[in-house]
């Protein structure tokens, strides 16, 4: 019988959600470095 | 019995008059565009009698296996995507207030029209029965459960909001001024909803592919096509308004008022920070669904090379190029970015409707000269009516600007 493995990252989905993390953060980074062009000019 | 002439209505002949005035041409005939444009429309007007008299087969290299081809991947599918400006600019200016890019939203708005009553114009040069394009809108066989139905309602009501937003230029260019009164505070209503059928349609025209799964590669098949096409309608649209506006300015530069409407660079960059945080939602869309479908070992492969080039090289690397673009004030890498983001949107709408659409065949679509001849003519016949219109009409200019009385003044 197959059995699901919770340390998988690939079934847990766990990639996806680091992913998601990722753009999370960096999103912040992008309108922030973005943003600094404002106050330049 | 005799009959008294009829004197004219009061303000009737001079409009009239007005209006044969407005026809004559308003620049030089013999430009560069015109004498490759003029040859180019007459050639497909003679391709089109060709097509209504002997059908699509005697004109396309369309067949049973590849029904759509240039004329609903380009026109359609990518031209739609490309007037996502419209509604995107609307938005901002109208319900998010940002007034500083008020000054292009009428030419903007102008290009959105034409786009859609162009490009639905070619949707129905590529029907095989073209008098059935009616059919959703009389309710002969509507076809509810069709997100044909969906997006034929969308297209039809965004054509007419677009005209009711542009209606006050129409208005002040006849000397209306209470219909201008009128028709101006529809504006943020027409808006509104302008800005949500096209959410239904630009989302609608990816849907119309969910029913081909097996058709489509599966780097490019996803359920979530919908989401993606709205998204990218986005950075598309404001990538072209950049470009579009870049040439608009070039060429229509002595209409604008720079002192009022200050730094046409300040715009363009402006719209360049919008387009790279779309860019980079839509970058993570497609990792997150790639990941989502793990598809590592189709990488691997021919498909997968292509599928990075259009991901990486023309959605990721124009990111980065706005993004750098936007911080160091680069008008002309803005310009580049925009480019490149086009040919990005071109290619993943081009690669889910012909290029990848049935890519298990050995049978391959590509287009006919007479194709390409038919795209050309309704491209130039949109930029020879938006030249028209521009050089009358108060778009990118103010109404007391414009060179001729009204007819209402006079």
């Amino acid at each position: 019988m197959e059995t699901y493995r919770y340390v998988n990252i690939f079934e847990t989905k766990g990639l996806e959600y680091l992913l998601l993390a990722a753009f999370l953060v960096l999103f912040v980074f992008l309108v922030r470095y973005l943003s600094r062009a404002d106050h330049k000019s | 019995m005799t009959t008294m002439p009829i004197a004219p209505a009061p303000g009737r002949l001079p409009l009239l008059r007005f209006l044969r005035s407005e026809l004559k041409p308003k620049g030089p005939l013999l430009t560069p565009f015109n004498v490759i444009s003029i040859p180019v429309i007459l050639l497909g007007i003679g391709v089109l009698i060709q097509r209504f008299i002997y059908g699509l087969g005697s004109i396309t290299n369309l067949t049973q296996e590849h029904p759509w081809g240039l004329g609903i991947g380009f026109d359609v599918v990518t031209g739609v995507a490309l007037a996502g400006g419209a509604y995107t600019l609307a938005f901002a200016v109208y319900v998010m207030r940002l007034e500083k890019y008020h000054p292009i939203i009428r030419a903007t708005v102008l290009n959105g029209l034409l786009a859609y009553i162009f490009y639905a114009g070619a949707l129905v040069l590529d029907l095989g029965r073209p008098w059935n394009v009616i059919n959703p809108v009389i309710g002969n066989s509507f076809g509810y459960n069709s997100v044909l139905f969906q997006v034929a309602w969308s297209f039809l009501l965004y054509m007419l909001v677009e005209m009711v937003e542009l209606s006050p230029a129409f208005a002040e260019w006849l000397g209306w001024k209470r219909a201008r009164r009128i028709l101006a505070s529809l504006a943020l209503g027409a808006v509104i909803i302008g800005v949500t059928l096209s959410t239904l349609h630009q989302a609608g025209l990816g849907a119309l592919f969910l029913m081909a799964k097996p058709k489509i590669h599966p780097l490019w098949y996803t359920e979530f096509i919908p989401i993606l096409f709205f998204v990218s309608s986005i950075f598309g649209g404001l990538s072209m308004v950049i470009l579009e506006g870049t040439l608009t300015h070039r060429l229509f530069g002595k209409q604008t008022n720079p002192s009022k409407h200050g730094s046409f660079d300040d715009l363009m960059l402006g719209l360049g920070k919008g387009t790279a945080i779309a860019l980079f939602v839509y970058y993570f869309f497609k990792l997150l669904i790639f990941l989502h479908e793990r598809q590592w070992d189709l990488l691997a492969t021919g498909w997968g090379a292509w599928y990075l080039v259009e991901v990486v090289g023309f959605v990721l690397v124009p990111c980065v190029m706005f993004a750098y673009a936007v911080r160091h004030r680069r008008p002309g890498l803005l310009r580049l970015a925009a480019a490149a983001a086009l040919v990005g949107l071109l290619l993943n709408r081009l690669n889910i409707s012909i290029i990848a659409f049935n890519w298990q065949l050995a049978e391959r679509y590509f287009p006919s000269w007479q194709e390409f001849i038919v795209t050309l003519t309704v491209l130039f016949t949109e930029v020879w009516v938006f030249r028209w219109i521009v050089l009358r009409l108060p778009i990118l200019r103010e109404a007391h600007e414009l060179p001729n009385p009204r007819p209402a003044d006079q």
